[in-house]
């Protein structure tokens, strides 16, 4: 994969959820985190967040099924972006997504997702707990990789 | 025998349970229906499937029975019968703006086909827009023109074929347009478009039954067309027969398929869904016209259980529509999983170091 992207902690994650404010003042210029492009899903009884923002996939579902190609990969960056000037508001993306991503702005009636602030993304910046960072897509290490899938894996299996 | 708190499904919840039985600790958020797609989607699914499938019966109809019954209505005659037949592209074209009411930005509704190559809802577009096109001039020139006799003429019988085959694509592409949502179990299995297939030719010759009553009632010329729906509705009973018996594969097999097709038959049965799914599917889409079909056999002068039957069946076909797009979960990404899974099982499950960018 090329690019950088988004990567996020979810054991750092506080749950203070600034960087949807942040997100959206940014984008909209109103302090109003459902118009934000990331959103952290909260657990509030087991103390578990998990902001949630666009993994740039590789192979991305969104821009296959979108009808007007507003969703697309840009050339120049490789970033998985919505031209809103072409967006019809059908929101299959959102659909589409396995991630939950792609988010419907009912003010602007067309779907919305993170476009990394033009490469300087507002929530890293402003994340005290430093839950979120903006790397090279090569640069997430692979053990790093592995020790995610270990983790999975031991958790599929029953407890004793 | 548990000796600690364990983890116990509760109709679409996750809880965990103490050893006294107790429920002590919610785990996963109770399953919602997905809200992405409202009503209006499921408006246009009914409407198109209904008319694509009533298209479909109505040309096999009328190559085999070549029906004609003229009515004059302000000193002109139509053919009331070939109206009712190929009136299928009329319902598909009321149908096709619910699309449109649903979109964000309405007029960019043209920008919807721009993408063809990979996108179903482009595919549909065009799909739909050249069947309401060919189909309504079909449908104009059997019901405005009853003097010609085109039945022979092989344009005609191309064209009659052409719009057959999309009407099949048009009731098949509203399953299919489910099923390309590749993460949502209940959604994405062979066996969608199938169920919208034989839900459109149940419906299509329902609504094809309803119109041949009415006219048959409202022209007294036209009481050839009773004779005729009662033929239609026994050819009914067999499609909504084996509707019944896909959506009962549909279910078991996505209840089989994964955690989420699980939770979407649940959400069906159990869950906030249920008053669709066992009051507008079970009963008003089968058990209700059953009864209703079993008493106008032994009462067939009784016009009005024909009628009620064929206003349940549809209102069935408008529900199954509606239970199947509320009822489509989101498989869970595997983070997502893992942190429930560890939440359930507790200190079991390794803490990680947390930074994987280091």
């Amino acid at each position: 994969m090329h690019g950088k992207v988004l990567v996020i902690d979810h054991e750092k994650c506080t749950g203070c959820r600034q960087c949807e404010m942040v997100c959206s003042v940014f984008h909209t210029g109103a302090s109003n985190p459902s118009r934000s492009r990331i959103r952290v899903i909260k657990w509030e009884a087991i103390g578990l967040y998990l902001p949630l923002s666009c993994q740039n996939c590789e192979e991305p579902f969104c821009t296959e099924v979108c009808p007007a190609k507003a969703c697309h990969r840009e050339a120049e960056n490789q970033r998985v972006v919505i031209d809103k000037k072409k967006c019809i508001g059908c929101k299959t993306c959102i659909m589409a997504c396995p991630f939950g991503h792609p988010f419907f702005d009912s003010s602007e009636r067309v779907t919305v997702k993170c476009d990394y602030c033009d490469g300087d993304p507002q929530c890293v910046a402003f994340c005290q707990a430093r839950a979120i960072v903006y790397v090279d897509a090569d640069r997430i290490p692979g053990p790093k990789r592995k020790e995610a899938a270990l983790r999975l894996i031991t958790s599929m299996r029953p407890p004793l | 025998m548990a000796t600690g708190p364990y983890r116990k499904r509760v109709g679409c919840v996750n809880v965990i349970v103490s050893p006294e039985g107790l429920a002590v600790k919610k785990i996963e958020k109770i399953s919602q229906p997905q809200k992405v797609w409202g009503w209006e989607i499921a408006v246009y699914l009914f409407l198109a499937g209904m008319g694509a499938g009533a298209y479909s019966v109505g040309v096999i109809l009328g190559w085999t029975w070549n029906l004609s019954v003229l009515v004059k209505i302000f000193h002109v005659n139509f053919d009331v019968a070939k109206g009712i037949l190929y009136g299928g592209p009329l319902l598909v074209a009321i149908g096709a703006p619910f699309l449109i009411v649903d979109l964000g930005i309405k007029e960019r509704f043209l920008y919807a086909c721009l993408n063809p190559r990979t996108s179903w809802v482009a595919r549909g577009f065009l799909i739909l827009s050249t069947f309401i096109i060919l189909g309504l001039i079909v449908f104009g020139t059997s019901l405005l023109f009853p003097g010609v006799d085109l039945r022979g003429s092989p344009f005609w019988t191309l064209l009659e074929a052409i719009t057959l085959l999309l009407a099949v694509s048009t009731a098949l592409y509203t399953g299919i347009l489910l099923k390309s949502v590749r993460y949502v179990p209940i959604w994405n299995t062979l066996w969608l478009p199938v169920l919208f297939l034989a839900s459109a030719l149940s419906t299509g010759s329902t609504a094809i039954v309803l119109a041949m009553m009415a006219c048959g009632l409202a022209f007294p010329e036209a009481q050839e067309l009773l004779v005729r729906a009662h033929q239609v509705a026994s050819l009914e009973r067999i499609l909504i027969l084996m509707e019944g018996v896909i959506l009962a594969f549909y279910l078991y097999t996505t209840y089989r398929k994964k955690e989420e097709g699980e939770v979407s038959v649940r959400l069906l049965f159990m869950g906030k869904l249920r008053w669709l799914f066992w009051g507008g599917i079970v009963f008003l889409g089968f058990l209700f016209p059953f009864v209703l079909e079993l008493l106008s056999t032994w009462q067939p002068d009784q016009l009005i259980l024909l009628l009620v039957t064929g206003i349940s069946l549809l209102l069935g076909g408008f529900f199954l529509r509606w239970a199947i797009l509320a009822s489509g979960v989101k498989a869970k990404h595997p983070l997502h999983k893992f942190l429930e899974l560890r939440a359930t099982l507790g200190p079991s499950i390794p803490k990680g170091r947390g930074d994987l960018t280091r």
